[in-house]
């Protein structure tokens, strides 16, 4: 099945490049540390400091593993012996999708308890909601990713640009996922916000929506 | 005709790299296509590979154009080129069995373990490539070309790398190719290796090709 192959082989690939994962692990830990240290010692609302912190750290850490995503088509003509396979674009976009969102779970499960602890926020009751939330908005960010990923393949300035179209794009999944993790931190529920879960869903269904027309046409024209 | 090009043109920026290409090939042929440095074999080999496109000209693969059926047409394609097109951290085995599994190549494993053999990479097999030669890689990259019994194989240096040993093993599994009526374009700059394989010689000069001397 192609989609699980493409996850596997990125995970794969992923697991056995101890840098990159050290890097993007330490780098997320750090700002967490960081902003965290910045913030404190006595905080003024921990509740909406370690949200945008939490959030701020994934969304950096992605660029830095959408990036190495990126690069290991590229570095050996990988991209281009997939292409070759004749195999279903959009599913080639599904596996590399799957495998993004696995890796920014990943960092997700090593910052939330950091942010936790030093900001002292968050109980077991409301972890299930955040991980729902979390999945809402790790999901969009590896579909956006991807497809942008694919777009910028193969130019001198990809990392620029990629960066570039994905702020603009994130900015509901984000604000969404900044105001639900405040408001379960918070009051223990997603009520105040429920809206934004929508606009998250929304986002995501256009997300992998758009890849299934414009993958396979981003491909052929980047080279 | 399993391939049929005709006055391909390809433009980087304001060079025109090639001018006028073309090129026919039949079931069971093989074509050596020399050409200086420069001279635009490797371009030529990425188009009609359908890797890139062509600004000019047309391109047909088992009589029709590859924007018909994609998939139809790069699964006819057997390519190596310059670049090992391979995930260097993956073994030589996971590597040849993902992608024939992509390409829905029937027992793609135990097949990319075959051929390793022959390769005499076996040893290998379950090695990550990062620390292999250049030779080594090229064996891999020409296992994962010959991987799905291609119809057409359009192989850019395919010598390059490999000892007398690799050259002869080479030879035979395209001889065995060609017995099973697969049209192959080998662009090198020695002649001598291809040996007896090779059924005409082609010379690309200034963005064209033209028959060799």
């Amino acid at each position: 099945m192609t989609l699980l192959d493409v996850a596997v082989k990125d995970l794969r690939l992923h697991a056995r490049d101890a840098r990159f994962l050290a890097t993007l692990l330490l780098f997320s830990a750090s700002v967490v540390l960081i902003l965290s240290v910045a913030f404190g010692p006595i905080f003024r609302e921990p509740e909406g400091e370690a949200a945008a912190t939490l959030w701020a750290a994934l969304f950096f850490a992605g660029v830095l593993g959408l990036t190495r995503s990126l690069d290991l088509e590229g570095e050996s003509g990988g991209g281009d012996a997939v292409r070759l396979t004749g195999a279903d674009p959009y599913a080639i976009f599904l596996g590399k999708t799957l495998a993004n969102f696995a890796l920014l779970a990943t960092v997700f499960a090593l910052v939330l308890p950091i942010a936790s602890i030093f900001f002292d926020v968050g109980d077991l009751r409301t972890l299930p909601t955040l991980l729902g939330v979390a999945a809402l908005a790790l999901l969009g960010y590896a579909a956006w990713g991807t497809l942008f990923a694919a777009l910028a393949r193969g130019l001198k300035a990809r990392e620029l640009l990629l960066s570039v179209l994905l702020f603009p794009s994130l900015v509901p999944l984000w604000i969404g996922a900044v105001k639900c993790t405040h408001s379960l931190w918070a009051s223990g529920s997603i009520d105040p916000v429920r809206d934004w879960i929508k606009v998250m869903a929304v986002a995501d269904v256009l997300g992998l929506a758009l890849a299934a027309f414009l993958y396979e046409l981003i491909q052929e024209a980047s080279e | 005709m399993i391939l049929r090009a005709q006055e391909i043109r390809k433009r980087f920026e304001s060079r025109w790299v090639l001018r006028s290409a073309s090129l026919t090939l039949e079931s069971g042929e093989c074509v050596l296509l020399q050409g200086a440095n420069g001279s635009g074999k490797t371009t030529f080999a990425q188009i009609l590979a359908t890797l890139l496109t062509a600004d000019r000209g047309s391109l047909e693969i088992d009589g029709s154009p590859p924007e018909m059926n994609r998939r139809a047409a790069r699964r006819a394609i057997g390519f190596a080129s310059h670049r090992p097109l391979l995930y260097p951290g993956l073994t030589p085995l996971e590597n040849l069995a993902f992608f024939g599994r992509l390409a829905d190549v029937p027992d793609a494993a135990p097949r990319a373990g075959a051929l390793l053999d022959r390769f005499g990479l076996s040893t290998f097999a379950r090695t990550p490539m990062e620390r292999f030669s250049r030779g080594m890689l090229q064996r891999v990259a020409l296992t994962r070309a010959l991987l799905p019994n291609p119809r057409l194989l359009i192989l850019d240096e395919p010598y390059a790398g490999l000892d007398d040993e690799g050259s002869g093993t080479l030879n035979a599994l395209l001889a065995e190719a060609k017995g099973r009526g697969a049209g192959m374009l080998l662009i090198a700059h020695e002649r001598e290796r291809a040996g007896a394989l090779v059924t005409r010689r082609l010379l690309m000069r200034d963005g064209a090709v033209e028959p060799s001397p």
